[in-house]
């Protein structure tokens, strides 16, 4: 049988305001590409070959690779604005 | 006592026959059932906390949600906690936030750690914590959900949850509970806390990401020599998070092997630092004779040689090996506790927050250092 019970929510408030994606870009030619290599064994594998096909055949006008100072932790305000402020599109890949 | 719309949080009205079932529904769950909170239990709770049930002690990461008094206290009483325990969770809480902790990477890693604490002083007796027989089992209330509401809380408001932000590959029974308290009773040493510049009265809680206990036996030692040398057989391991980037571990000794140790005149450093000297890998062994190539491994000191016969500390410094002795009175026992890696620094945290260490030299076992 059913009856009226108190409940209450154990998550706690997100307080903070949504961010928007950044707008997918419809073409890579002639764009500044940032990698960002998490400094993990094999993701730094994964990187460097997407990085040797990008520039052998996708018409770049640059590829800039950039390493986090730890693989467990965030990147550096600093290194994400640097890569905001000179690159169009950026690529990570996590490899374990 | 507050009227159930005075609570800030989520406190409504439901219909429903079976509240354990309808939290299980709501999947705020470790997956054993929760005591359903009533407004009479949050209050109590509130109130062992100091009260302001809005008060935001910390926010808990990879979800970052506020951890309000409310909150805390919603998710002690679901993990069965009583008040008594309120100042040791909310420490742990608050040493487990702190940024040199990286909460968010333990959390989120695909390793198996996860966040173990072992309190010291006067609140362990004060919450009737386990220190001895089984301290790791289970059986004592406190520590069971001291722990369990350490996990509901990295669960519900650090969004842990398995396969979303928790991307542990295995996990670990440690995941449910991982709570237990210095023997100091029977420990010929200092109490930890001790050696880190508290008083003797004071109550702190120790937080390290960590695997879960791995067994030492030694039944034939009757010198420190013969049982460290069985941790260190336990620590020198090429696979741990500490063998490949260093780190911290701890180690906790069994009171019958502390006594061992204890009647030759050992101390609490000379443990520390037999064991560094002592454990450890051929640089050629963690690296598979090169069979997968030469790999530069970052992640250790710069003053580690890099030859294949150089013997690699398993942690940087002695200091990196956390003592503790615990368990039952009977069994020549000992364990050792692998870390994540230098990628999370252990925290240890005053219960209550006026007991921070005055500084200046630190005296224990006849010796003061700075």
């Amino acid at each position: 049988m059913t009856s009226t019970q108190h409940f209450y929510d154990p998550r706690g408030a997100v307080e903070a305001d949504a961010l928007a994606a950044a707008v997918r870009a419809s073409a890579i030619k002639g764009k500044r590409l940032a990698i960002l290599d998490n400094t993990k064994w094999n993701a730094g594998k994964l990187l460097r070959g997407i990085q040797d096909q990008l520039a052998a055949d996708a018409g770049l006008s640059a590829i800039n690779y950039y390493r986090k100072h730890s693989f467990s932790m965030n990147a550096a305000p600093e290194l994400i604005e640097e890569i905001a402020a000179n690159n169009d599109l950026v690529i990570t890949a996590i490899g374990d | 006592m507050n009227s159930p719309d005075t609570h800030l949080s989520e406190s409504r009205e439901v219909q429903a026959e079976d509240m354990i079932e309808w939290y299980y529904q709501q999947g705020y769950s470790d997956g054993l059932p929760l005591v359903p909170p009533t407004p009479a239990k949050i209050d109590a709770m509130v109130a062992a906390l100091g009260g302001d049930p809005s008060f935001r002690e910390c926010r808990v990461p990879p979800r970052w949600g506020s951890l309000t008094r409310e909150v805390l206290a919603i998710n002690m009483v679901m993990a069965g906690c009583l008040p008594e325990y309120a100042a040791i969770v909310r420490a742990a809480l608050l040493a487990l936030c702190d940024p040199a902790f990286n909460l968010n990477g333990v959390q989120a890693t695909t390793h198996m750690a996860s966040p173990l604490l072992i309190v010291n002083g006067p609140a362990r007796v004060a919450a009737n914590m386990n220190a001895g027989c089984n301290a790791f089992g289970s059986g004592n209330r406190a520590n069971a959900t001291i722990g369990r509401a350490i996990r509901l809380i990295l669960l519900n408001v650090g969004g842990g949850w398995p396969g979303e932000l928790d991307k542990s590959t295995l996990g670990s029974p440690a995941k449910y509970t991982y709570c237990i308290a210095e023997n100091e009773e029977t420990s010929p040493f200092v109490p930890y806390h001790v050696e880190h510049g508290y008083k003797a009265e004071d109550s702190t809680v120790f937080v390290l990401a960590a695997e879960p206990p791995h067994s030492v036996t030694n039944h034939v030692a009757n010198d420190p020599q013969g049982i460290l040398d069985s941790i260190c057989s336990a620590m020198s391991t090429i696979c741990s998070n500490n063998a490949v980037m260093g780190g911290h571990c701890a180690v906790v000794i069994g009171p019958e092997h502390a006594r061992t140790i204890a009647k030759h005149g050992w101390k609490r450093h000379d443990i520390r630092h037999y064991l560094w000297k002592n454990a450890g890998n051929l640089w050629k062994d963690l690296y598979f004779n090169d069979r997968y190539g030469k790999v530069y491994n970052r992640s250790f000191p710069a003053w580690y040689k890099r030859e294949a016969d150089a013997m690699t500390p398993i942690v940087p410094t002695p200091d990196n090996i956390h003592v503790f002795v615990a368990g039952g009175e009977a069994g020549r026992f000992s364990a050792l506790i692998p870390g994540w890696g230098k990628v999370s620094s252990p925290v240890l945290k005053a219960i209550d927050p006026a007991a921070a260490p005055a500084g200046g030299p630190v005296c224990f076992d006849g010796t003061c250092t700075l």
